[in-house]
């Protein structure tokens, strides 16, 4: 049997938009870089959940 | 009262993942899949359990009150059809509107001309997985979604929000739902998250089964592929909803995967290798994955040994529930087997009978949770599920 290895795709799991690409549309970041990527994270969590989950439970 | 129920709860969680991991408990712990059963016993209809999950929940709580079981699905009628209303799904028949208010809600998969993804579309599904299912499988699978490049809609907008923010509320009730269970019923939640494999999600929701078995002979490669796409996806949502605390598994809802619905080889070749990695690697993060096999199994048991021991429950449905035993019983715990027509038409007596066998050659030495062959809709007579549930606390001790 072929061994078939878990890809790390791009975009990564959980996000639909990547932390990155986005930070290029941001005006220079002043303050936490990484409060603003978390936070974006976080709510990115929540798009690819609603659409992985209406796929898989609904 | 309060410490009562959570003594027993606590009773039953050791008995049900001590069986789970194919020990010997107490005794047998009982798990029934009860879906719009838990309607009928409780005097509701199909509609209202599906429709509005609080009474679905309350109907779940009722039962898991009354019968002796260890632990239930918080809500087994888990299609909220308020929420695929909201969204726009088309592929859902509803209680009450498509088909009678008592019968069950049903999936309606499109014929091979509407398939929500098209047979020239598994190279773009497999460069980006979530951007195709939100770009054009999404508005495709509903009624209210508009087309990437198309004007916007007063209704496509409302889909999204409405959506969005029902998915959260019917989530967020899952957490109270739960400790209800354990507070007021010392009730184990049976399942946490959910799990399918990338060629049944190929075959339920995007190509359909019949245009996906063209496609495995016209462009084999270009399955495998998108498969393989969908790996990471579907590891990671199965890992995102999984227990903290590790006891209960992942439910996996087996639909296509076995023969005839495919080959041996198509099983071999594509199945299989793309199935296995993802429960060896929800394994090594610490949970079980349950095996809810619908259909016939047993010419892949030998495939499943491959699996790290006790790192699955096999549900068995179809299949000869005492030569699933002999096959996979001494590496995984098994549930069901009991079945549905018995449970539904037949009398107490021949349902203790059925019980007694397997008690006596299945759950001998442990390692066995009992259950119907499959989810438990309202044609199951409540007679006979208490037959099952009294007979096996009184016979199931060990």
């Amino acid at each position: 049997m072929k061994e078939i290895k878990i890809q790390q795709p791009t975009p990564k799991p959980g996000v639909c938009i990547e932390w990155e690409q986005k930070r290029k549309e941001l005006p220079p970041i002043q303050g936490d870089e990484e409060l603003f990527q978390r936070i974006w994270e976080n709510n990115e969590a929540l798009a690819y959940m609603y659409i992985w989950q209406v796929l898989l439970s609904f | 009262m309060a410490q009562d129920k959570e003594q027993l709860y606590q009773q039953r969680l050791k008995r049900y993942v001590t069986a789970m991991r194919n020990e010997k408990p107490d005794r047998i712990p009982i798990r029934p899949f009860v879906a719009e059963f838990t309607a009928k016993y409780a005097g509701y209809n199909c509609q209202q359990v599906a429709h509005d999950y609080t009474m679905a929940f309350e109907a779940a709580v009722q039962c898991a009150g009354d019968f002796d079981w260890d632990a239930v699905v918080a809500n087994m009628v888990y299609v909220w059809t308020g929420l695929s209303q909201a969204i726009g799904l088309k592929y859902y028949a509803t209680p009450g509107l498509e088909i009678p208010v008592d019968t069950g809600f049903q999936y309606r998969e499109p014929p091979e001309k509407d398939a929500f993804m098209k047979s020239d579309e598994y190279d773009a599904l497999a460069a980006d997985p979530t951007g195709f299912l939100y770009n054009v499988w999404l508005p495709r699978a509903s009624n209210e979604v508009v087309q990437i490049g198309s004007p916007s809609t007063y209704r496509n907008n409302l889909s999204f929000l409405k959506g969005g923010m029902a998915m959260l509320s019917y989530f967020m009730a899952f957490g109270p739902q739960i400790q209800r269970l354990r507070t007021e019923c010392g009730t184990v939640s049976a399942i946490a998250g959910i799990f399918k494999a990338p060629f049944d999600i190929l075959a339920d929701k995007l190509r359909g089964y019949i245009g996906l078995t063209m496609d495995l002979f016209e462009r084999p490669d270009k399955v495998l592929k998108a498969c393989e796409a969908l790996m990471p996806h579907l590891l990671h949502v199965a890992l995102s909803g999984a227990d903290p605390e590790k006891n209960v598994p992942i439910g996996f809802w087996m639909h296509r995967g076995c023969t005839p619905f495919i080959n041996q080889q198509q099983f071999d070749n594509l199945y299989w290798p793309t199935l296995k990695p993802i429960i060896q690697e929800i394994w090594r993060n610490g949970h079980q994955v349950l095996f809810y096999a619908e259909g016939k199994w047993m010419r892949h048991l030998e495939a499943f040994l491959e699996l790290p021991e006790g790192s699955i429950v096999f549900h068995c449905d179809q299949d000869d529930l005492f030569e699933v035993h002999k096959k996979i019983g001494h590496r995984f715990a098994i549930s069901g087997g009991i079945p549905n027509f018995l449970l539904a038409y037949e009398t107490p007596d021949k349902v203790r009978a059925f019980c007694k066998r397997i008690i006596d050659e299945v759950a001998c030495d442990g390692g066995y949770i009992m259950d119907a062959s499959a989810i438990m809709q309202n044609e199951i007579s409540i007679e006979n599920i208490k037959a099952m549930t009294e007979f096996t606390r009184e016979y199931g001790v060990y």
